[in-house]
C-alpha cells in the first residue's frame, strides 16, 4: 500500500481570501471549503513524515507564514498512556528555521536519530531534527500541551496579558532566549497541542510575521478557530501515522520472529541468508527462507514467498514453514514436498493463501541437487567454471492453487558450484520489469562462485537500485564443497541375528581405512546397538552408513516408522539400553522419521 | 520398445536343473522383468555410474594376465562400457552377453576399436553353459559345447541381478566355460542382500550381494581362488541411489 491514499494531496488548498483583516459572514463558504480541503490533505497520508509535510503545506502560508511541529521524543506508543511528555523534539518546520540551533560538537544523537526514526516510520521530516527540548513540569510549555483550553494568540512585544506571559515563556523554553530573539516584535504566535486518541503527542507553533512586513494583521478569533480545528485534525493524523507504524513493526516482529535466526551448517555445504523487510509503509512480506538437515548428509533448501502483504501473510507464511520443514524432515521427494504443502496450504483458514516456493535438496556425496518449483522466480546456479545460469524449472502452480502437480529436476551439483535462491523482491521492482532483473542478477552472479556464501548474498543484493523498495527479499546462497565417495560407506544388511556382529565389523574396517581406530570401541559399541534395535522392527534391509568429515558420523536405517526412546531399564531390561549407551557415548545423536522408516544416528568428535 | 523376451520359446521341460515348471517360470519371469527394467533404464544407467575407474583398474590386473587375442567373456556386458572396449582395445577376442535389448543396441552402436570386434549376444546368464543356450538363445558355442574354450571371464555388477542361491550356479557354469587356470574378474557391490527389490534409476530392481568375508567364500566353494580383492567406495552421481562399496576380485579357476 502507497503512502498517498489521496491523489489530490500534492495541490496546495486554495487560498480562502486569508488577507483580509477579519472574515465577514460572505466568507464563510471559502473558510469551510478551506477547512474541508485542509482536513482531507492532512489526513491522506498514512506515514508520519508526509502528514507533517502535508499539515505544513495546508498552513504555511494560508494560515500562517511559519509553523514548527514538536512531537514527544520519543515518540510514544499510542496503544498505551505514556504519561507525562518528558521531552519534544522538532519532526517539521515550514517557513523558519526557529529551533534549529547548532548541535554542539560531538552530539551523534541525530544518526541515531535518524537509524532508529528513519527507517522505523519512515520519517523524513524536512526539518533538521534539532535537539531535544525537556519539558519542565509545572512550566508553560508543560501547560499548553496539557491544557484543556483553546490556546490564544499572542502578538510579541504587545502589551500582555497574563497568556501572553505564557506564551513567551514556551517559546523560550522552546527556542531559547536567542531563538525568541530572532522574532521581531509584533510577531503573532499561536500555540497549539497536538493530541492524539489517547494523549498528547505534541506541539504546533503557528507564526504570523508583524503586519508591517507580512501585510496581513496576526490571528484573529476565526483564524484561532481553524487553527485550533486544524491542530485536532493533525493530532489525530499523527495518532493514525504512529498506529499504522506501530501495526507494521508488529507485523514485521511477527515476520522476523519466524524466521530462523540461525541456519544449520551442514557437511559439505555452506550456507548463508538475507531477510530484508520490505521499506515502505505498512508492508510486511511473507518471505522466508528455511534450510533442514536430512539423512546421508543432505540438506534440503527452501525459499518461499506467501503472496500478499499483510499480518496474515506473515502468519500464513509461519505455518508453511513449519509445514514445510515438517514434510522436509520426512525426506520426501522435493516434487512430494510441495504436493502435500499444496494440501495443506488450502486447509489454512477459509481464503485461499497463495505462496510461491522453490525447494532443493542437495546431497553433496553424489554432487547433484533436486530441485521442484512452486511457481517461483527460478534460482541461480553457479558452475564451478563461473558460469551462472537461471534454472530453467517447470514453473509448476503456486502453493494453495490444489491439485496440481509438480515435478522434481535432478542436476549435477559439483564441487564448487553454488545456487542462490530468493524471492521475486530481489529481481522486480517498481523500475525494472523482472527478466531484467533476473538477467542482471545472473550476469552479477557469473564468476561470483568461488567466494563464501555471504559473498553471493552480498553481490546479489548489489543488483538493488537505490531508493525506496516495495517488496521484502529472502535470499539463501549454498556453496557446494561435496563429501568426497572415499570418505563414506553405506550397506545394506538384510536382518538377520548375525547382523550386528556384521555391521561392527563393517565399521571397525572402515574406521581402520580411515585411520580412526580410536573410535573403533566405542563405535563398534554404539553400531551394534543401533543394529540391534533396527533388526528388530525391520522387514526389510536395515542401512548403515558412515561418513568421515569434521565429525565421525553414522547412520543406522532401518523401514521401521517406530521412533526409539531411552527408557528408564531396570537391571533385568534388556531393551532400550541401546540408546542410553549411545546417548552416553555420542557427541551428538537422534532420531529422524522418513517417508519409508527411520534413522537413527550419531556423531563423534574425531581424535 | 521390445525386449524380445516375449517372443522367446518357453520350453519349460527343458531345464536341465531340478526345478519344478512354476519355478522356473517365476525366476524367468523376473529375469524378463530385470531386462524390462534396463531396457527403460537405458542410457539412464551411464548418467548415473559416469566413472568407472575401479572397473578399469580390475580390467588393467585382468590383461596384464592375458596374452592377446585371448577369448574373453563379458557377462552383463550392457552397453559395453567399459569393459568391452578396455578388452577390445587391449586386442582380446571379446563375446558379450546381457539380456536387455536396449543395453546392447547401444553396446553395438559405440564404437570398439580393435583387432578383433566384439561378438554380442543376447542371452540370460543363467543359461550359460546349458543346453539352453542353444535352444532358447541359439548360441550353442555358449552352450556345453563352449566348456573350456575361455581364457578369462569379466563380470561387473551383473551376478548382484541373480537371487543369492543363483549365484553359486552360474558361478560354477562360468567356471564350467574357463578353461583350467583361467581367470574370472568380477565385480559386486558389497551388501548382505538376497534378491531384494530395492529403488534403482526410478524402477525397482531385486539386488543381491554378499559382504566380502562371504564372497570370498562362495567363490571358493564354486572352484576359485581369490588372487586379488579391493574394496573402493562410490558414489553414484544420482540422489536416489545411495553409496555403495564396490568388491573387485581376481580370482583363478582352481582345479
Amino acid at each position: 500500500m502507497r503512502d498517498q491514499l489521496n491523489p489530490e494531496a500534492g495541490e496546495p488548498p486554495a487560498l480562502p481570501a486569508p488577507r483580509r483583516p477579519s472574515s465577514p459572514p460572505e466568507h464563510v463558504p471559502e473558510r469551510l471549503a478551506y477547512l474541508d480541503s485542509a482536513t482531507r490533505r492532512i489526513n491522506s497520508a498514512l506515514d508520519l513524515a508526509a502528514t507533517l509535510r502535508n499539515a505544513g503545506r495546508v498552513l504555511v502560508p494560508a494560515l500562517a507564514d511559519a509553523a514548527v511541529v514538536h512531537l514527544r521524543d520519543p515518540l510514544p506508543n499510542v496503544e498505551r498512556e505514556p504519561g507525562f511528555p518528558e521531552q519534544l523534539r522538532i519532526h517539521h518546520s515550514q517557513g523558519t528555521r526557529l529551533g534549529r540551533r547548532g548541535r554542539p560538537a560531538g552530539d551523534d544523537r541525530r544518526d541515531r536519530y535518524g537509524a532508529r526514526y528513519g527507517s522505523r516510520y519512515g520519517a523524513r521530516s524536512s526539518a533538521d531534527p534539532g535537539p531535544a527540548t525537556p519539558v519542565t513540569r509545572g512550566g508553560a510549555l508543560a501547560h499548553t500541551l496539557l491544557s484543556r483550553r483553546p490556546a490564544e494568540p499572542v502578538v510579541l512585544g504587545a502589551a500582555g496579558d497574563s497568556g501572553s506571559a505564557r506564551t513567551t515563556e514556551l517559546l523560550r523554553e522552546l527556542y531559547g532566549a536567542r531563538g525568541l530573539a530572532r522574532l521581531s516584535p509584533g510577531t503573532s504566535v499561536l500555540a497549539l497541542p497536538l493530541r492524539g486518541r489517547k494523549t498528547v503527542l505534541g506541539l504546533l507553533v503557528l507564526i504570523r510575521r508583524p503586519p508591517a512586513k507580512s501585510g496581513r494583521p496576526g490571528f484573529d478569533a476565526t483564524d484561532t478557530a481553524t487553527a485550533a480545528h486544524l491542530a485536532t485534525q493533525a493530532g489525530l493524523a499523527v495518532d493514525t501515522a504512529l498506529r499504522y507504524a506501530r501495526e507494521w513493526e508488529i507485523a514485521n516482529e511477527l515476520q522476523r520472529s519466524m524466521l530462523p535466526l540461525r541456519l544449520p551448517q551442514p557437511h559439505g555445504v555452506r550456507l548463508a541468508q538475507r531477510y530484508l523487510p520490505g521499506e515502505r509503509g505498512a508492508q510486511v512480506g511473507g518471505d522466508w527462507y528455511d534450510a533442514v538437515p536430512l539423512p546421508g548428509n543432505r540438506v534440503a533448501l527452501i525459499v518461499g514467498d506467501v503472496m500478499g502483504h499483510s499480518l496474515t501473510s506473515a502468519a500464513i507464511m509461519g505455518q508453511l514453514r513449519t509445514s514445510a520443514q515438517t514434510l522436509a524432515a520426512l525426506d520426501l521427494p522435493p516434487h512430494e514436498v510441495l504436493y502435500h504443502l499444496d494440501e495443506q496450504a488450502q486447509r489454512l483458514g477459509r481464503e485461499q493463501h497463495l505462496a510461491t516456493c522453490v525447494y532443493a535438496v542437495y546431497d553433496p556425496i553424489a554432487n547433484r541437487v533436486v530441485l521442484a518449483n512452486a511457481g517461483h522466480v527460478p534460482p541461480v546456479l553457479v558452475q564451478p567454471d563461473g558460469t551462472a545460469e537461471l534454472l530453467d524449472l517447470e514453473a509448476g502452480a503456486p502453493i494453495g492453487v490444489g491439485g496440481v502437480d509438480f515435478s522434481s529436476v535432478e542436476l549435477p551439483a559439483p564441487p564448487g558450484s553454488a545456487l542462490l535462491l530468493f524471492t521475486d523482491g530481489l529481481v522486480e521492482t517498481r523500475s525494472r520489469p523482472l527478466s531484467d532483473g533476473l538477467e542482471l542478477l545472473r550476469a552479477r552472479l557469473a564468476g561470483a562462485h568461488r567466494h563464501a556464501p555471504e559473498h553471493l548474498c552480498q553481490e546479489a543484493l548489489r543488483i538493488l537500485p537505490p531508493g525506496d523498495r516495495g517488496d521484502d527479499i529472502a535470499l539463501l546462497a549454498a556453496c557446494f564443497d561435496g563429501i568426497p565417495a572415499g570418505d563414506v560407506a553405506h550397506w545394506y544388511l538384510q536382518p538377520r541375528n548375525e547382523t550386528p556382529g556384521r555391521a561392527r565389523r563393517l565399521a571397525a574396517h572402515t574406521l581402520r581405512r580411515w585411520g580412526l581406530e580410536a573410535l573403533t570401541e566405542a563405535t563398534e559399541l554404539m553400531v551394534s546397538e543401533l543394529v540391534t534395535n533396527a533388526v528388530q522392527h525391520a522387514t526389510r534391509p536395515v542401512t548403515l552408513s558412515l561418513v568421515r568429515t569434521t565429525r565421525l558420523r553414522c547412520e543406522v536405517g532401518d523401514d521401521s516408522p517406530l521412533l526409539p526412546r531411552p527408557r528408564r531399564t531396570g537391571p533385568e531390561d534388556e531393551r532400550g539400553r541401546g540408546l542410553q549407551i549411545v546417548a552416553r557415548c555420542a557427541e551428538r545423536w537422534g532420531a529422524t522419521r522418513l517417508g519409508t522408516g527411520k534413522v537413527v544416528w550419531f556423531e563423534q568428535r574425531l581424535p | 520398445m521390445t525386449t524380445g523376451q516375449i517372443s522367446d520359446p518357453f520350453p519349460v521341460g527343458e531345464d536341465a536343473g531340478d526345478d519344478d515348471g512354476s519355478d522356473v517360470l517365476r525366476r524367468r519371469a523376473e529375469r524378463a522383468l530385470q531386462a524390462v527394467a534396463f531396457d527403460t533404464i537405458g542410457t539412464g544407467y551411464a548418467e548415473a555410474f559416469p566413472a568407472k575407474d575401479g572397473q578399469l583398474a580390475c580390467g588393467r590386473r585382468l590383461l596384464a594376465l592375458l596374452e592377446p587375442g585371448a577369448a574373453v567373456l563379458d557377462v552383463g556386458c550392457g552397453n559395453g562400457e567399459p569393459t568391452v572396449r578396455q578388452l577390445v582395445g587391449a586386442g582380446m577376442r571379446v563375446t558379450g552377453v546381457d539380456l536387455s535389448d536396449v543395453m546392447l543396441t547401444l553396446a553395438r552402436q559405440a564404437p570398439h576399436p580393435g583387432p578383433y570386434p566384439p561378438v554380442l549376444h543376447r542371452m540370460d546368464m543363467y543359461d550359460l553353459a546349458t543346453e539352453r543356450a542353444r535352444s532358447a538363445w541359439n548360441v550353442p558355442r555358449l552352450g556345453p559345447a563352449g566348456r573350456g574354450t575361455f581364457d578369462a571371464v569379466t563380470a561387473f555388477f551383473s551376478l548382484i541381478l541373480l537371487p543369492q542361491d543363483e549365484i553359486p550356479v552360474v558361478l560354477g557354469r562360468l567356471r564350467e566355460l574357463l578353461r583350467p587356470g583361467g581367470l574370472l574378474a568380477l565385480g559386486m557391490v558389497e551388501a548382505d542382500l538376497d534378491h531384494v527389490p530395492l529403488p534403482f534409476l526410478g524402477r525397482e530392481l531385486r539386488i543381491s550381494g554378499y559382504l566380502r568375508e562371504d564372497l570370498e567364500r562362495v567363490l571358493l566353494a564354486a572352484g576359485f581362488a581369490v588372487e586379488e580383492q579391493e574394496g573402493r567406495p562410490y558414489a553414484p552421481a544420482s540422489t536416489s541411489l545411495p553409496p555403495e562399496e564396490q568388491l573387485f576380485l581376481c580370482c583363478r579357476r582352481t582345479g
